[in-house]
């Protein structure tokens, strides 16, 4: 049975005081006149009003991060001889996301098959999110761009969330999704909140109306993007106004894919882990020259099939996209992936493929 | 009506080149978008207006080698052109330059930072105003208010390069002395806190690299020292100073190169004010060699040039 | 504190020999400094790894020493990028990291009772060697075993002494052929795709494993599907940039397909089924 709590407006504050104290909590702020997620202390603003500028993936997957460092010891007898140290870096404290968005938390469902559900489960990835509750604040209303209802999500979506916080008028409800949900609606801050719900109920109903539907996902979507994968001309034209940045890829709170480089100075370095963009030229360059996605339009062609076909022939259907919208709106030349989507079912519904 | 004009011209050049390159509606009512035309049916899609933002000159290096472009500039891309021109970057016969004069654009993150990050469903504009429409009902806006800063100080309303012009030139009338006192202002600050403004603002970075490969002048994109491990200069870190030591870089290849049209600032994600660091050396640059880049097609970027006495460097005594 | 199955963290390993194949390719013999460790390794032929040289990365390679002989593992290494260029210049003692066993391996149980054709060119024989060396220490498990193996000249033959070997076997049928003449060169002449048409071998009861350069693969499909092989008779090893090793950092994905985890090994018939992004 689901707890639920109220919050009045005026006791955010100490909410947040209190949850920082047993553990890192993270929660969007105010940083210049973007809005990131920082680790809350009593100087950050935080700011609920839209959704972070970036999502909090790397709160989970941070932006770079260290897998082992290495020494290099020499041999004390013989200065010739050389050996090496590794050390494995996987410290990880318990941590609150507060405040994602339910398309935030959704990207954690996306990049939990590629990264726990297999045989080789990805540790710095499974530890920090085994550590991390997320509690989620449903849409108070869209933003540009977004279009969450198009690809299965909500405004309101419980799904990957461990708890959810409505904005009502003069305060918030928090209902508890999971176990770990429920021990942080313990806290004595919190009043009984079912009174509340049916108001938040006809709250997040109103705000999902209010997002646009530009395209509807049908079970032969995964085949009518791959369809169009010997289509040139095709991903040309989409791909045409597209500059090759990472804006999409970095914003994206599904886009996994990843770099390790060894950094070195002296004798001892380590090996980290970056994000990286498929939609960067030196991505898939080889040693030899060769590069299998040398043009904008074959990257492009992947982001897109990755997240509407590749991913989904993969895991049972699952769409790789939130329908955030960041790409979209942070894309500095508007390219629109769900225009994109769309195209592509027109494109086959008129010519047969 | 410069869009009915611009039209016409359009119509005009399309049979004799490969790609019109101009803007259409994008996503919602408040983004336009770059819009690559290509048949006639299609050029009733374009929009002339204040949301008219991006620089589509910078996708001519790419296209101008074996395809001939028509591209729509306003004033500030004009200066891409002539840049591209003088640093030989695009090949001139290929090229068909559409001018249109402009009384400036608007800032979207300025608008939307005005209306809480709404989606936007209508806006209309009306001289210095514009309107724009949210669930939540309409809000007026002065133009002023959300321009972005270039245009704010602009001397180049009508493009300075063209093959057709749609409309009628216009005459600046930003006083020319003013162009660099945002950077003068800013150079009031001590060291330590201009050191601590560029510290807070840079941690915001991402390395997305929207700001170099939106830059026009930005020519070495695929090859970037960024990304490079061959020479190893940078790491793929996110701390402070490989973020400093990427904008620096950046900023410095653009020295007597940039044509300050501010796409760097206009598509950072994260908010970082990207294009003062190239007004500063904009700014010396135009103090030193007397060179603004992009103005005069036959101009010479002082960079390429190398002179034994420079009028206004001070050599040390051998 | 070590967590069990970190798949990105090496084994330390020992380069015990190192022998210079061509004037470019260099073969690492490598040893698990855990002998434990070593003892307990196993893998599969077609298996590849990520050798690290800490401070430069990792690359990947096939461990091109058979299971069925694990006194060390084998990889070689032609020189091309930066961790391959750093390889070259290790000596013999020097550590080196090691991820393996990745990716799947080739299908020899069903190839049991059968003839083997080995196509082979440059550094492509290195996937093959695996195989090779396993069928021959299991030589009653198949039929005739054929190898048509070239390379731009003499001195670019990898594996010499294998190849010594081979030849001297009965139960081997040794073909080798380079591109052009050579002096003191005996053998034939000629590119593989050329060779494999002459030597016409049957496609009856046969798999055909080829491996090389991109431009010799491409005819030497063609040649197979003349010699009426079907796709499904016909394996090859894919090569492709990784990173991660087990299917997540999206650099080796064609459509659907991540080289590392669902290869290197494919064959023609499911190579046709893949987006062709190559």
């Amino acid at each position: 049975m689901a707890k639920l709590g109220y919050l009045p407006k005026e006791k955010l504050t100490a909410l947040l005081e209190a949850l920082s104290k047993e553990q890192r909590l993270f929660v969007p702020c105010q940083a210049g006149d973007a809005v990131l997620f920082q680790q809350y202390d009593a100087t950050k603003t935080p700011c609920l009003d839209r959704p972070a500028t970036t999502p909090p993936k790397g709160i989970i997957f941070p932006q770079d991060d260290t897998l082992f460092t290495f020494t290099y010891h020499k041999d004390a007898e013989d200065l010739k001889k050389v050996s090496v140290e590794l050390k494995e870096n996987l410290d990880v404290a318990p941590t609150i996301i507060f405040g994602a968005r339910p398309c935030d938390a959704k990207g954690f469902l996306i990049y939990d098959r590629p990264y726990t559900e297999t045989d080789t489960p990805d540790p710095y990835y499974k530890k920090r999110r085994d550590m991390t509750a997320i509690m989620t604040l449903a849409c108070p209303a869209p933003s540009p761009g977004c279009f969450c209802t198009s690809v299965g999500g909500d405004p309101a979506d419980k799904d990957g969330s461990d708890v959810l916080i409505t904005q009502l008028e003069s305060g918030y409800l928090f209902e508890s999704i999971t176990e770990k949900g429920e021990t942080i609606l313990q806290n004595s801050l919190f009043e009984e909140g079912s009174s509340y719900q049916e108001q938040a109920q006809r709250t997040h109903e109103a705000v999902a109306e209010l997002v646009r539907k530009p395209f509807q996902v049908t079970e032969e979507l995964t085949q009518k993007v791959l369809s169009l994968f010997e289509n040139d001309s095709f991903w040309e034209e989409e791909a045409n106004k597209c500059i090759s940045c990472g804006a999409c890829t970095y914003l994206c709170p599904t886009c996994y894919c990843f770099n390790i480089t060894d950094e070195q100075a002296g004798s001892s370095g380590e090996r980290i882990r970056t994000w990286d963009a498929c939609m960067f030229y030196h991505f898939t360059l080889e040693a030899s020259g060769h590069n299998p996605r040398a043009l904008k339009h074959q990257r492009l062609k992947n982001r897109v099939g990755h997240k509407f076909s590749y991913y989904p022939q993969k895991y049972d259907g699952a769409i790789a996209c939130c329908g955030c919208g960041r790409c979209v709106r942070y894309c500095p030349v508007s390219v629109d992936i769900s225009e994109i989507v769309a195209h592509a079912q027109e494109y086959t519904n008129d010519h047969g493929e | 009506m410069t869009i009915e004009r611009l039209k016409e011209i359009v119509h005009k050049v399309l049979p004799d080149v490969d790609v019109v390159i101009g803007y259409r509606q994008g996503f919602d009512a408040l983004h336009a978008t770059p819009f690559f035309i290509t048949k006639p049916e299609e050029v009733d899609e374009l929009i002339w207006g204040p949301l008219c933002v991006h620089n589509l000159a910078a996708y001519l290096p790419s296209l101008t080698k074996n395809k001939k472009i028509a591209v729509i500039v306003k004033g500030c891309d004009s200066r891409t052109v002539n840049q591209y021109l003088q640093e030989n970057l695009i090949n001139r016969e290929n090229t068909v330059i559409i001018g249109i004069p402009c009384s400036g654009v608007i800032s979207v993150k300025k608008v939307l930072k005005g209306l809480g990050d709404q989606p936007i469903e209508a806006v209309s504009g009306d001289g210095d105003k514009i309107t724009v429409t949210t669930s939540q009902g309409d809000k007026a806006l002065s133009l002023s208010e959300v321009s972005p800063d270039k245009c704010r100080t602009c001397q180049y309303p009508t493009p300075l390069i063209y093959d057709h012009l749609a409309g009628d030139p216009i005459s600046p009338d930003k006083p020319a002395e003013s162009v660099y006192d945002d950077v003068r202002e800013f150079e009031k600050l001590s060291l330590g806190e201009r050191w601590h403004y560029w510290e807070t603002e840079l941690s915001r970075c991402i390395r997305c690299y929207a700001c170099r490969n939106a830059c026009p002048m930005c020519i070495c994109q695929d090859k970037c020292i960024a990304e490079s491990r061959d020479p190893h200069w940078m790491t793929q870190r996110l701390n402070g100073t490989e973020k400093l030591m990427y904008h620096m870089i950046h900023a410095l290849h653009l020295a007597g190169r940039c044509v300050e049209c501010e796409e760097c600032t206009r598509v950072c994600p994260v908010e970082i004010p990207v294009a003062k660091i190239k007004k500063k050396i904009n700014m010396e640059m135009a103090e030193l060699f007397g060179y603004k880049a992009g103005v005069g097609v036959e101009d010479t970027p002082p960079m390429f040039t190398f002179k034994v006495d420079e009028e206004k460097i001070e050599e040390h005594e051998l | 504190m070590t967590t069990v199955n970190n798949p990105y963290l090496p084994e330390l390993a020992t380069i015990t020999k190192i022998i210079e194949e061509t004037p470019n390719i260099k073969s690492y013999q490598v040893v698990f400094d855990d002998q434990e460790k070593m003892g307990r390794f196993s893998f599969e032929p077609g298996q590849v790894g990520q050798l690290s040289v800490f401070g430069t990365g990792e690359s990947t390679f096939v461990i091109n020493s058979p299971p069925t002989r694990m006194e060390y593992l084998q990889f070689s290494v032609m020189k091309a990028g930066e961790v391959t260029g750093v390889l070259h210049d290790l000596a013999e003692g020097d550590q080196v990291g090691v991820r393996a066993p990745l990716g799947n391996w080739f299908p020899y149980e069903e190839m049991k009772g059968k003839k083997i054709l080995f196509i082979g060119g440059g550094i492509g024989l290195a996937p093959l060697r695996t195989l090779i060396l396993f069928m021959l220490d299991n030589r009653d498990d198949y039929d005739d075993i054929t190898i048509i193996y070239g390379a731009r000249t003499p001195p670019d033959l990898c594996y010499k002494d294998d190849l010594k070997d081979w030849e001297a076997r009965a139960d081997v049928n040794l073909i080798l052929t380079v591109d052009a003449e050579y002096p003191e060169w005996d053998k034939r002449i000629g590119f593989v795709p050329t060779v494999l048409s002459e030597v016409a071998p049957s496609s009856e009861n046969t798999v055909a494993i080829t491996c090389g350069p991109p431009i010799m693969i491409k005819f030497v499909l063609q040649g197979l599907a003349q010699l009426k092989f079907k796709d499904e008779q016909i394996i090859t090893t894919l090569e492709k940039r990784m990173k991660c090793g087990i299917g997540i950092c999206g650099r080796c994905n064609i459509g659907s397909m991540y080289v590392c985890k669902d290869g290197p090994v494919f064959s023609l018939a499911q190579l046709k089924q893949i987006p062709p992004e190559l």
